[in-house]
């Protein structure tokens, strides 16, 4: 639903405007012509979803690491060789809340979009939403259901607000249908919302 | 009292936005981009200088100033990297790096006909970036002073005067909670807040809430809330 009136060259506006600013910025010195090119590649290639699917997937099949990876993130985080090691920006102190099957976690920022960056790389906008941030704090199942995960009313919902300088992720559980799959297969099935707590991961499909 | 430090619980809201992409324009990426090496190059870090003119500090807690100040229908008008697009801009003016009416001749200069971008740069400025964005920078102190709470302690949390900018989320003011966990050592805030209270290394706590006690009677069942709190937001519970 549209509640607000918009200029019809909205998005051609915003990105003249955008374009401008970068021009000005590389003539001016401050950053080089290259600079924002290279940010983007660093989180299409190494702060991503795709570490934090290593870490579930590691966590599946080993016992050990997944303890670990809740009693001390950072220490589980490091045994990765992610090029961020134990560290990065937006990821300096972690914590992984494990799903179980008597407790589901969801991760919020009511306050902004905090959000793991070297191991769920950058937040999807449903996250960065007013209505996801406000609603999901009181009434988390009603906003799960929205997106399509009804949780059993017996489980234990719990809801992590990011309000200092520590980053949250979720664990999902191992989906069936899995036995003997490699961790580069489990990785593989692993979605940021499933990280978030959002969606449950998919068994593969037949 | 700022709408946009009370969030949580909000009301009356729409269904939720099932966007799963980060960027939808593909301007977004470019605003993001001067974010993060805004933030990379911001003097105050611990890391090698570079040719970069650019000299004043950036942090998140500047970006979220911006936000947090914003007019709170505007704030629910405008998409997220809209918001960055306008704070960012404003901010380069403000510190005299361009001038307004610099950025509204380039832009219509894009809007017509578009430019060729600049070519160009040290490369130490890039390397800069990327480092910062390997190793981040780190709130972690060594820890003073004891910690004021224990692991079970009932607090309440503070109803401090936030001027600008806060890390108490507004639906937390005045509640009780209970201690779920302590985190090692200190953590500094990436500014001042002023008599809001936050700033210099202080213990953390991870504080677990009955939402029956946030939102009596209009929440749900099998729910359980948690926040990460300064210690500065923190009092002894008091009988209620």
């Amino acid at each position: 639903m549209q509640r607000f009136e918009y200029p019809t060259d909205r998005e051609t506006a915003n990105a003249a405007r955008a374009r401008a600013l970068e021009s000005l910025l590389i003539e001016k010195g401050v950053i080089t012509s290259e600079t924002v090119d290279k940010i983007m590649s660093i989180f299409a290639t190494e702060m991503g979803p795709f570490n934090g699917a290593k870490l579930v997937a590691r966590a599946w099949v080993d016992p050990a690491f997944k303890m670990l990876l809740a009693e001390n993130t950072m220490a589980a985080v490091e045994k990765m060789n992610f090029v961020t090691k134990g560290a990065g920006a937006e990821g300096e102190h972690m914590r992984a809340a494990i799903n179980t099957p008597e407790v589901h976690n969801l991760i919020i920022c009511t306050l902004c979009s905090c959000y793991p960056w070297p191991v769920l790389g950058l937040p999807p906008y449903w996250y960065k939403d007013p209505s996801f941030r406000a609603r999901a704090a009181r009434e988390p199942r009603k906003v799960l259901s929205e997106f399509g995960l009804d949780i059993d009313p017996g489980k234990e919902i719990k809801t992590w607000d990011s309000s200092a300088q520590i980053r949250w992720f979720v664990v999902p559980e191992r989906p069936a249908g899995t036995d003997g799959f490699t961790e580069e297969q489990l990785a593989a099935l692993v979605t940021p919302e499933s990280m978030m707590g959002v969606s449950m991961v998919k068994p593969p499909a037949r | 009292m700022k709408l946009q430090h009370y969030l949580g619980g909000l009301e009356g809201l729409d269904p939720i936005s099932l966007e799963t992409r980060v960027f939808v324009e593909a301007w977004e990426e470019r605003i993001f981009g001067i974010h993060t090496a805004m933030m990379a190059l911001s003097p105050q870090l611990n890391l090698a200088a570079t040719p970069s003119t650019f000299g004043t500090v950036w942090t998140w807690a500047d970006l979220r100033k911006g936000a947090e100040s914003m007019n709170p229908f505007d704030y629910f008008k405008f998409r997220y990297y809209e918001k960055w697009l306008g704070g960012i801009s404003a901010y380069f003016v403000a510190n005299g790096y361009i001038t307004q009416e610099e950025l509204d001749a380039r832009t219509k200069d894009f809007l017509t006909s578009p430019p060729a971008m600049p070519k160009g740069g040290d490369a130490a400025v890039d390397a800069r970036v990327r480092t910062y964005l390997l190793v981040g920078d780190d709130p972690k102190r060594d820890r003073s002073t004891p910690p004021r709470f224990a692991s079970g302690d009932v607090v309440r949390v503070a109803n401090p005067n936030s001027v600008d900018h806060t890390r108490v989320p507004g639906h937390l003011r005045n509640k009780h909670g209970v201690i779920d966990s302590i985190y090692p050592d200190a953590y500094t805030y990436l500014c001042d807040t002023g008599p809001d209270g936050i700033g210099e290394a202080m213990p953390v706590y991870c504080v677990r809430f009955d939402p029956e006690a946030l939102w009596p009677g209009n929440t749900e069942k099998h729910f359980t809330f948690y926040a990460d709190i300064f210690e500065a937001y923190l009092e002894p519970a008091t009988a209620s």
